[in-house]
């Protein structure tokens, strides 16, 4: 499913004299099968923005085509169902977004609110919460017994059990362990080799590099870069200090380095690339 | 005589000097599943503790027994030399300011202003010192500019820096801070790690502060180092004896710090264990 913004805009009570506006003019394309990561400093914007993308939040003006389904200021509410059933969301804190009695039937409501049988939701529920990694020990248990790590785990598979084409998630890597974050971006891989359209917020840019084919740059509502990763980490590093972005690890301590003369010969975005580069510097002296 | 009681005096000074103290203690989860099990650790008072270890490794349920938010099975917790009971957790909870995970169930206030003055008028602090004591805190955090703000409309950073204003008005002896981090953007991560480093600086010794977290970079500010999984503790010093363990650390599923990873693929290698400042330094001399 491709998803494009044209030129949408979104204000917080819009209309009225306590208006305040979020996004402006935000254009940008997201395409099918492609993980796309959001980046920029807390208030830029970027939760607003993918909230569009399962109408949660419709835009003040402009327009988001999602496939063949239009989103405007005023598009009705009743439709939004087909909307949400192909895009599934993972909200920043999951604790929020569960709700029922046991583990597997918070994640079969989804299913069975689309009109799956009981039957069906069960499996699909099942399915999901082995692809997150939720052991089947938990799944009659209360979602709420259970530590932050295996929560977000369970809003995951929640938001997977529908089977839907596009999964936006809302800094899915925070809070988890090393570990679990690990797991996180290898949930990302095999989404994107089901052929699902993943979109992404992220503070972490070890995490864009790592799994990213697309990055879009939110600064005051404004879409300020979407390009490759590869291309976005190669500015000017005046550009990252005026964004207050970081570079991914090994780009940072590349730059401390060559403060303290060593000089590489190419900015490093990976901490192989970067033993690489500091094995040959030393190589040749 | 007079030595004994000298002796008690001196007992008395340590008791007074340990924050935390934690004996023998036993926690199940349930009748299945126990977590700790003869759990022992002394937190002295003005240290900066970090408390790690890896999602569900019981971090977060220790600081909720210290609290006395849940109970154990025995074994003892002591505030500042009180024990823990249904009598004094009143009185320990108000040595102890408490940041959680998610700030979202920690407000209360219609403004940011009203939700920093809850806990004040909780504390029955006269009305008209309140602006100032508000304006303080949240000048630390650097949220000043929004305190007449509804909490609910701002980012999770925002929202995460007015929880921890909320804790420093009330000027509690001990903070605890449960990955309070993990939701913040790099620039607010480093604002709230500032603030705490300030803070440290400011009150010293008066001030113990507890981060519990898995992030190792956050972990290296911190004076002491304490790791655990499933409810034992693992390794226990000073950050650089810790993040030499590497393997310990892996193996409870935990990262090393990214400098440490970086030192096991250089070609040559340094000896030992060097921090950021430390490896910058041997590199530009190794190229001279």
């Amino acid at each position: 499913m491709a998803i494009t913004f044209e030129k949408v805009n979104f204000s917080y009570g819009a209309g009225t004299t306590l208006a305040r506006s979020i996004l402006h003019d935000v254009t940008l394309q997201i395409a099918t099968g492609q993980v796309t990561a959001i980046v920029g400093q807390t208030g830029s914007g970027k939760s607003t923005l993918i909230q569009h993308i399962n109408g949660l939040l419709k835009p003040t003006s402009g327009r988001i085509i999602i496939d063949d389904f239009q989103l405007t200021a005023s598009t009705k509410e009743k439709i939004l169902v087909q909307l949400r059933k192909n895009v599934g969301i993972v909200f920043q804190f999951p604790e929020n977004q569960l709700f029922a009695n046991t583990v597997l039937e918070d994640v079969m409501y989804a299913p069975l609110n689309f009109g799956a049988t009981k039957a069906e939701a069960k499996l699909a529920a099942e399915q999901a919460l082995k692809r997150v990694g939720v052991s089947s020990e938990l799944w009659y248990r209360s979602p709420f017994e259970l530590s932050g790590g295996q929560m977000r785990r369970v809003a995951m598979a929640g938001a997977l059990s529908s089977n839907p084409n596009v999964v936006i998630m809302d800094e899915p890597a925070a809070g988890l362990d090393p570990k679990g974050q690990a797991e996180l971006l290898n949930l990302v891989q095999e989404l994107k080799a089901l052929g699902k359209t993943v979109v992404f917020i992220s503070h972490q840019m070890d995490h864009v590099i790592a799994v990213a084919d697309q990055v879009i740059v939110m600064q005051n509502g404004h879409v300020v870069a979407q390009e490759s990763p590869k291309k976005l980490f190669n500015r000017d590093l005046s550009w990252f200090e005026t964004m207050k972005l970081d570079l991914p690890k090994a780009g940072q301590l590349a730059e401390k380095l060559r403060k303290n003369g060593v000089f590489l010969s190419r900015r490093p975005l990976t901490l192989i690339e970067l033993a690489d580069l500091i094995n040959k510097e030393v190589d040749h002296e | 005589m007079k030595h004994s009681i000298k002796r008690k005096n001196y007992d008395k000074i340590r008791v007074m000097n340990q924050a935390i103290k934690i004996n023998n203690l036993k926690y199940n989860y349930d009748s299945e599943q126990t977590l700790f099990h003869d759990f022992n650790l002394e937190i002295e008072s003005g240290q900066w503790v970090a408390l790690v270890g890896h999602n569900g490794s019981g971090k977060s349920t220790l600081a909720k027994l210290i609290l006395g938010l849940i109970e154990s099975e025995s074994g003892e917790i002591s505030v500042f030399g009180e024990k823990l009971s249904i009598d004094t957790v009143h009185h320990v909870r108000e040595q102890i300011g408490m940041v959680f995970q998610n700030p979202d169930n920690q407000f209360v206030g219609a403004t940011v202003a009203d939700d920093v003055a809850f806990g004040l008028e909780n504390k029955q602090l006269p009305s008209s010192d309140m602006p100032q004591v508000i304006d303080e805190a949240l000048t630390i955090v650097g949220m000043q500019d929004f305190k007449d703000r509804e909490p609910h409309m701002l980012s999770g950073g925002q929202k995460q820096r007015v929880a921890l204003a909320s804790v420093l008005a009330l000027q509690p002896k001990i903070i605890i801070l449960d990955e309070a981090t993990a939701m913040l953007d790099p620039d607010g991560r480093a604002t709230i790690m500032k603030t705490l480093q300030n803070l440290k600086l400011k009150f010293g010794s008066e001030l113990t502060l507890i981060t519990i977290t898995h992030d190792m970079d956050e972990a290296i500010l911190a004076d002491r180092v304490v790791v655990i999984n499933d409810g034992q503790l693992i390794l226990d010093g000073e950050p650089s004896d810790v993040f030499s363990q590497y393997d310990i650390l892996r193996q409870n599923g935990l990262e090393l710090p990214f400098v440490v990873e970086l030192e096991a693929q250089l070609k040559p290698q340094p000896d030992g264990y060097l921090n950021e400042r430390e490896l910058i330094q041997w590199l530009s001399h190794l190229k001279k």
